[in-house]
């Protein structure tokens, strides 16, 4: 077990500006390196901040994060450069709409890429190799040349995981990843993203808001209240009673 | 037997409908803008007997005109290309002013002590008069088509790095969010995930100024800053209307076709 925790937060707040209530308060917090973890919670209880948190998106006013074994440098050049194996994929896609599938893919290695040449386009064998294989993983070499503003909601969210995993990443982030989708494509995606996080050894953590495809697709279920983790504990152990007590009153149509 | 209709509900019946009343503001509103036009009718002297008046030397002007002397379409196309070069060189050089205002002065891009003073720089120059200008540049940098491309670029400027501003600050924010979570820095940022995004505006923005600039630039000459507008002048001073006919023509023809070219390419991007 040579291999740092992916995630360890200590004594971590996070305020939005100009709001009075943390939006995160979580005092201790660790995810083991290859990891499958299922957050979980109601709307606003901080399930979208903890992930920008753990993304790099956002700054805790205090505390530390530490991922993938070292602390997150507050800013600048380092910053930058530890965010590049920490792939996230978006609630909504966040895809460049007019840009083609290769290119969304490809920019997933912009992190990589040099500094001046990739302004024109160019990038490297390595990069373009990493990203048609990328393509290839989430079955989408058909629309290669594609404009993502021309696809399905399940194919532009293919799109995204494409660019996550081009990135090479250790540690996969996704956010709410099936909430637009319908209910064939929400198997095939959690699929999708299961197997490529295990395939990379590769730690996954990821919102979601149906407790029944958290017990089916993590080992470990994270339910979040109000900003601070409420409950924590393998995913076998998560019960009805228990899920009622997460999301409060309207429990019983989460279940 | 048809289905009974249901009587409205109790409530619905009671309320009586509004009356149509019109509001005191509304009233106040109509009567200022009566009494402005009345106001500046009364300054300028407008007078529609005067209008009928003219009638006569206006149609003798315009029986001057004919026929058109084409003895001096050569002339007066390589004048009315000459303006189309300024407007094409104008446009150019404020379209590469705008890209570096217009990024500063987008409030989603720029930190508000950059965009803020950029923004009232911006109206600065868009509130400069053309003509002003023109006559500006003239004396700096003499007759010529040289101050006449200066002074489109500057004013241009003004209107298209806030066109452009405003396409950077409808961009959807989630791309640049993306961008930067995979590691990429400024400068990619802006070139993929927000230039892509707002590139037809870009284009639909600058094609529109262009046909603005093209029609701007007819004037300049009047002042000594190149092109047609110099033959304009000269003619209608002379009295030379059958010249001024033929300077109408070409000068109508190339606008009106260069205003289709552009709406035909305005309307394709996508």
């Amino acid at each position: 077990m040579a291999l740092p925790p992916a995630v360890a937060l200590s004594d971590v707040v996070l305020r939005y500006p100009g709001q009075p209530q943390p939006a995160l308060r979580i005092e201790r917090w660790q995810v083991a390196a290859g990891e499958r973890v299922a957050v979980l919670g109601p709307s606003g209880s901080g399930k979208t901040s903890l992930l920008r948190l753990l993304n790099g998106s956002l700054q805790p006013e205090q505390g530390s994060v530490a991922l993938l074994g070292a602390p997150l440098p507050a800013r600048g050049r380092a910053r930058r450069l530890a965010r590049r194996r920490i792939g996230m994929v978006f609630q909504n896609f966040a895809l460049i709409e007019r840009a083609t599938v290769w290119q969304n893919v490809l920019y997933g290695r912009l992190g990589h890429a040099h500094p001046w040449w990739s302004l024109l386009g160019r990038f490297s064998e390595a990069d373009r190799q990493l990203a048609y294989d990328a393509i290839g993983e989430v079955g989408l070499l058909a629309k290669l040349q594609a404009r993502v503003d021309s696809l399905s909601g399940g194919q532009r969210q293919r799109v995204a995981v494409a660019r996550v995993l081009a990135q090479e990443p250790a540690l996969i982030l996704a956010d709410e990843p099936v909430n637009n989708l319908d209910p064939k494509l929400v198997l095939e995606i959690l699929d999708l993203l299961v197997a490529a996080s295990s395939r990379r050894g590769a730690t996954l953590i990821m919102s979601l808001h149906q407790p029944e495809l958290a017990r089916a697709y993590a080992a470990r279920i994270v339910a979040l209240a109000g900003g601070s983790v409420a409950w924590d504990a393998p995913a076998g152990q998560l019960t009805a009673p228990l899920l009622a007590r997460i999301y409060g009153e309207s429990g019983a149509d989460a279940a | 037997m048809p289905p009974e209709v249901a009587p409205p509900p109790a409530a619905a019946r009671r309320v009586p409908p509004p009356a149509d009343r019109r509001s005191v503001t509304a009233w106040l509103g109509s009567f200022l803008a009566l009494a402005l036009v009345v106001w500046a009718w009364h300054g300028t002297e407008f007078e529609p007997s005067q209008l009928a008046a003219s009638l006569p030397r206006l149609a003798e002007f315009f029986g001057r005109m004919l026929p058109p002397d084409w003895s001096v379409a050569r002339t007066v196309m390589v004048g009315t290309l000459e303006t189309l070069q300024i407007a094409i060189l104008g446009t150019f050089l404020a379209v590469l002013a705008s890209l570096v205002l217009g990024l500063m002065a987008a409030s989603n891009l720029s930190p508000a002590w950059l965009h803020q003073p950029t923004k009232w720089l911006l109206g600065l120059l868009r509130g400069i008069p053309l003509l002003l200008l023109a006559l500006i540049a003239v004396a700096a940098f003499g007759l010529g088509p040289l101050p006449g491309v200066l002074t489109i670029a500057i004013h241009a400027t003004g209107m298209l790095g806030k066109f452009y501003a405003e396409a950077f600050e409808n961009a959807d924010p989630a791309p640049l969010e993306a961008l930067a979570s995979v590691g990429a820095s400024w400068a990619q940022r802006i070139r993929f995930a927000a230039l892509t995004q707002v590139a037809p505006d870009l284009v639909r923005d600058t094609l529109f100024r262009f046909e603005l600039n093209l029609r701007e630039s007819l004037v300049l000459g009047l002042v000594g800053a190149g092109g047609i507008g110099f033959y304009i002048q000269l003619y209608i001073r002379a009295f030379q209307y059958d010249k001024v006919a033929t300077l109408t023509l070409v000068v109508l023809l190339m606008v009106v076709a260069i205003e289709q070219l552009s709406v035909w390419l305005r309307r394709r991007l996508r």
